[in-house]
C-alpha cells in the first residue's frame, strides 16, 4: 500500500575512526528552532565530538552548536550526514539518527509551526 | 482632523482591534565605543549574554507551554559560543562590543532571511529578538514596550516583546513584513490579538488612532466611528471563500480562478491535502538526482510520478522534466553549468540519455492518470519539437515491447525572455506555465542568488507583468491554457497585478495557499480589492 519513496537512512558505519550515518529529513519543516533544540541537546549529552554535513556541502559543522545548524539551513528532503568520534560515539550516532527517524518526537502542533 | 486610509495586508491572526498607533524604533547599534581593549569588550559582551538569557528564562518561567518553547529556542541560542565567537572575530578587526555584536547577528540574520524555505525564514525574527536583547543589556538601553491597547506597527515583531506585552486591554499588531508563520503570528493567533502581515511600508502620524482588521486583511488609518462599528459587527466566520475546497475559488465579481500546489518533493504530497487544489501545477524532478545513476533510473522516476497522478485523482498532475544547470548541478559533472548555459530543455537535448530514461517513465505513468509534462528554459519552437520527437520515438519502441504508454500533455516553462516575447510561435505547445523566477532575473541580467544585486532582481517584476499580459493574451489567442508556477504566484503582494494580468491559474506553494485563497476572494478578477468597488 504505502510505496512512497523514502530514502532509507544507512546503518551507522565505522570510517577512519568515525562512526558515521546518513539520513534524509523528513519533518514537516526541516530542521528549525524546535528540532533544532532537540537534536543539539541530545548531541551535547553525549561526550565524543558530532559533526553534521548537509546534501552536497564540503564542511562538516559542529553538531552541538545550534548557531551551525540553524545557519545550515536544513529543508525537509535534505540528506544529512551524522559522523561522531570519541567515548560513546556509536551511541550517539544511533540515537541522533532514530532522533531524525522520528521526526523529531514532534507533534502535529509544534511540527506545523516550529 | 487626519485623513483617513485604508491598508491592505495578510491576515495573520483574525479579528478586529483599534487603538494609538505605536511606532516601533528600528533598532541600531550605537558609535563604536573606544578605549577598552579587545579582552574587556569581550567580557561585557559575555556578561550581556548572560543576562539576557536571565531575562529570558524569567521570561519563560511565567510563560505558557508553547511561549516558553519558543523563548527555550533563543535561549539555546545564545548559550551557543558560535555567536559570541563570530562577534569577537570583529572585536579583533578594531569594533567595540555591541557593534561587533549587532554586526555578527546582522550578516547571520541575512543568512537566515535568505533562505528560500519561508518557515525557517520567518526565525529570522526571533534572531533580531537575541539581537536586540544583548544590545540593550550592553549598552544600558532599555527594550521598548508600549502602552496596553496600542497598535504596534513596525517592520516585524519580536517575540519577547509580544510576551513581556500586557495584550489583556487590546489592541493589534500592523507588520510591513513580517510572516504568517512567525513565532509571532503563532502567538497573536492563540492569545487572539489581531494581526496584519505583508503591509508593505507606509507613513503613519505618532499617536493616530490604527483599526486593525484581521478578518478582512485591511488597517484603517483614523478610523471613523462607522468603520469600527462596521469592522466589528462582521464575523470572521461570514468570509465565504475561506473554506471552498477543491482548488477553485471565486474572485468577488465571480471569475473562477484555479489553483493548484507546487510540489518539491514527493515526500510533500504525504502533508497536503488534494482535496484543497486543483491538483499539482508543478511537480519539480531535481529531487530524483542525487547521483547519475538516479538521473536515469526510470523505475524510480515512474513509481514517483504515479504515485503524483494517485494523489492527483482526476485533477491534473503537471510534472516537469530535470532542470538541472545554473543552481542545480548535474549528477557527475564536476561543477555546475552556467545559468545561461546549458541547463533546463538544452542540457536534456545535449545528454538525451537522461531525457529519454525521464521520457519513457512519464509515458508509462500516464496511462494512470491527467498527466501534463513541462519542459524547462525552452527558448526556441525547435527544443519543443526534439522533445516531442523523444516522446514519440520513445512511445513506439514501448509499444513494440507491448508495454502500455499514453502521450502526456506537453506544455513549457515561459522564463526566458526570448520564448515569452514570442509566445505566439509556440503553438505547438499544449500549455504554458510562467516560471517567473528565472525570467526576472533572465530580464534583469541579474542573478537572483547574489545578494549584491538582489535590488535589480526585484526592479524586474514591472517587466515581468508585462511579458505576463503580453503572453496571457497570445495564449488567448491560441486557445491554450495558461498559468504561473513562479514564486511570485505565493507572495499575496503580487497576486493583483498577476490578476489584473489576466491570469486565472496559480500554482502556489502548499503552506501559502490559506493566504492566496483569501486574498483572491476578496478582489475582482482586475487584481482590484472588492471593497473599493462600492
Amino acid at each position: 500500500m504505502d510505496n512512497r519513496p523514502r530514502r532509507e537512512a544507512t546503518e551507522a558505519v565505522e570510517t577512519q575512526g568515525y562512526c558515521q550515518a546518513e539520513i534524509e529529513v523528513t519533518h514537516g519543516f526541516g530542521l528549525h528552532a524546535r528540532p533544532s533544540v532537540i537534536f543539539t541537546r541530545l548531541a551535547k549529552s553525549f561526550p565524543c565530538t558530532v559533526e553534521i554535513k548537509v546534501n552536497d556541502s564540503s564542511v562538516w559543522l559542529n553538531g552541538k552548536s545550534i548557531v551551525k545548524i540553524m545557519g545550515a539551513r536544513i529543508r525537509r528532503g535534505s540528506i544529512l550526514k551524522i559522523r561522531a568520534r570519541g567515548l560513546r560515539a556509536a551511541e550517539a550516532i544511533h540515537a541522533l539518527k532514530a532522533l531524525v527517524e522520528r521526526d523529531f518526537d514532534e507533534d502535529k502542533k509544534h511540527g506545523r509551526n516550529a | 482632523m487626519a485623513e483617513t486610509l485604508e491598508i491592505f495586508g495578510i491576515s495573520a491572526s483574525p479579528g478586529v482591534g483599534v487603538g494609538p498607533v505605536h511606532l516601533a524604533a528600528e533598532f541600531t547599534a550605537e558609535a563604536p565605543a573606544p578605549g577598552d581593549t579587545v579582552a574587556a569588550e569581550g567580557d561585557k559582551l559575555r556578561r550581556a549574554v548572560t543576562t539576557a538569557v536571565a531575562e529570558l528564562e524569567a521570561l519563560a518561567y511565567r510563560s505558557d507551554e508553547e511561549s516558553a518553547g519558543i523563548l527555550d529556542f533563543q535561549i539555546e541560542m545564545l548559550l551557543d559560543p558560535a555567536l559570541v565567537e563570530m562577534a569577537e572575530e570583529r572585536m579583533l578587526a578594531g569594533d567595540g562590543a555591541a557593534l561587533a555584536w549587532f554586526g555578527a547577528l546582522d550578516d547571520y540574520i541575512a543568512g537566515i532571511e535568505a533562505a528560500p524555505d519561508e518557515q525557517l525564514g520567518a526565525r529570522a525574527v526571533d534572531i533580531v529578538d537575541i539581537r536586540n536583547r544583548v544590545l540593550s543589556a550592553l549598552t544600558g538601553r532599555p527594550l521598548e514596550d508600549f502602552a496596553p491597547g496600542s497598535v504596534f506597527v513596525g517592520k516585524d515583531l519580536e517575540p519577547s516583546l509580544f510576551l513581556a506585552h500586557d495584550w489583556t486591554t487590546g489592541g493589534g499588531i500592523v507588520l510591513f513584513e513580517g510572516s504568517v508563520s512567525s513565532h509571532v503570528a503563532m502567538l497573536a493567533r492563540s492569545r487572539s490579538v489581531p494581526m496584519l502581515v505583508a503591509t508593505g511600508r507606509f507613513e503613519i502620524a505618532p499617536g493616530a488612532r490604527v483599526l486593525v482588521d484581521g478578518n478582512d486583511g485591511r488597517a484603517v488609518i483614523a478610523p471613523d466611528d462607522e468603520h469600527v462599528r462596521e469592522a466589528k459587527s462582521r464575523k470572521p466566520a461570514a468570509r465565504p471563500t475561506a473554506s471552498r475546497a477543491g482548488g477553485a475559488i471565486e474572485t468577488a465579481d465571480g471569475v473562477a480562478i484555479r489553483l493548484s500546489a507546487i510540489i518539491n518533493d514527493p515526500l510533500e504530497l504525504r502533508a497536503v491535502d488534494p482535496a484543497s487544489f486543483a491538483g499539482i501545477g508543478l511537480m519539480r524532478t531535481e529531487f530524483l538526482v542525487t547521483s547519475p545513476a538516479d538521473a536515469v533510473d526510470e523505475e524510480k522516476h515512474y513509481d514517483i510520478y504515479r504515485h503524483a497522478l494517485d494523489w492527483a485523482g482526476e485533477s491534473p498532475a503537471i510534472v516537469r522534466m530535470l532542470d538541472l544547470g545554473g543552481d542545480k548541478t548535474l549528477p557527475g559533472a564536476r561543477r555546475s553549468e552556467s545559468f545561461m548555459g546549458l541547463r533546463g530543455i538544452r542540457l536534456l537535448l545535449a545528454r538525451p540519455k537522461l531525457a529519454r530514461a525521464q521520457a519513457r517513465a512519464l509515458l508509462r505513468a500516464a496511462v494512470h492518470g491527467n498527466l501534463g509534462v513541462l519542459l524547462p528554459m525552452v527558448t526556441v519552437p525547435d527544443e519543443l519539437e526534439a522533445m516531442r520527437a523523444i516522446f514519440e520515438e520513445e512511445s513506439t519502441a514501448l509499444g513494440r515491447r507491448g508495454v502500455q504508454t499514453r502521450m502526456p500533455e506537453i506544455g513549457m516553462m515561459v522564463e526566458v525572455p526570448v520564448a515569452g516575447l514570442m509566445l505566439d510561435r509556440f503553438s505547438r505547445s499544449d500549455f504554458f506555465s510562467f516560471g517567473t523566477n528565472d525570467l526576472a532575473q533572465y530580464l534583469a541580467a541579474a542573478a537572483r542568488d547574489d545578494q549584491s544585486v538582489a535590488a535589480l532582481y526585484d526592479a524586474a517584476t514591472p517587466a515581468v507583468l508585462r511579458v505576463i499580459a503580453q503572453g496571457v493574451a497570445f495564449a488567448e489567442a491560441m486557445k491554450k491554457p495558461i498559468g504561473i508556477c513562479g514564486e511570485m504566484a505565493s507572495d499575496p503582494r503580487h497576486i493583483p497585478a498577476l490578476m489584473a494580468a489576466g491570469l486565472r491559474h496559480f500554482s502556489v506553494a502548499p503552506n501559502r495557499l490559506a493566504d492566496i485563497r483569501t486574498i483572491i476572494g476578496g478582489m475582482c478578477s482586475d487584481g482590484r480589492a472588492a471593497a473599493e468597488m462600492k
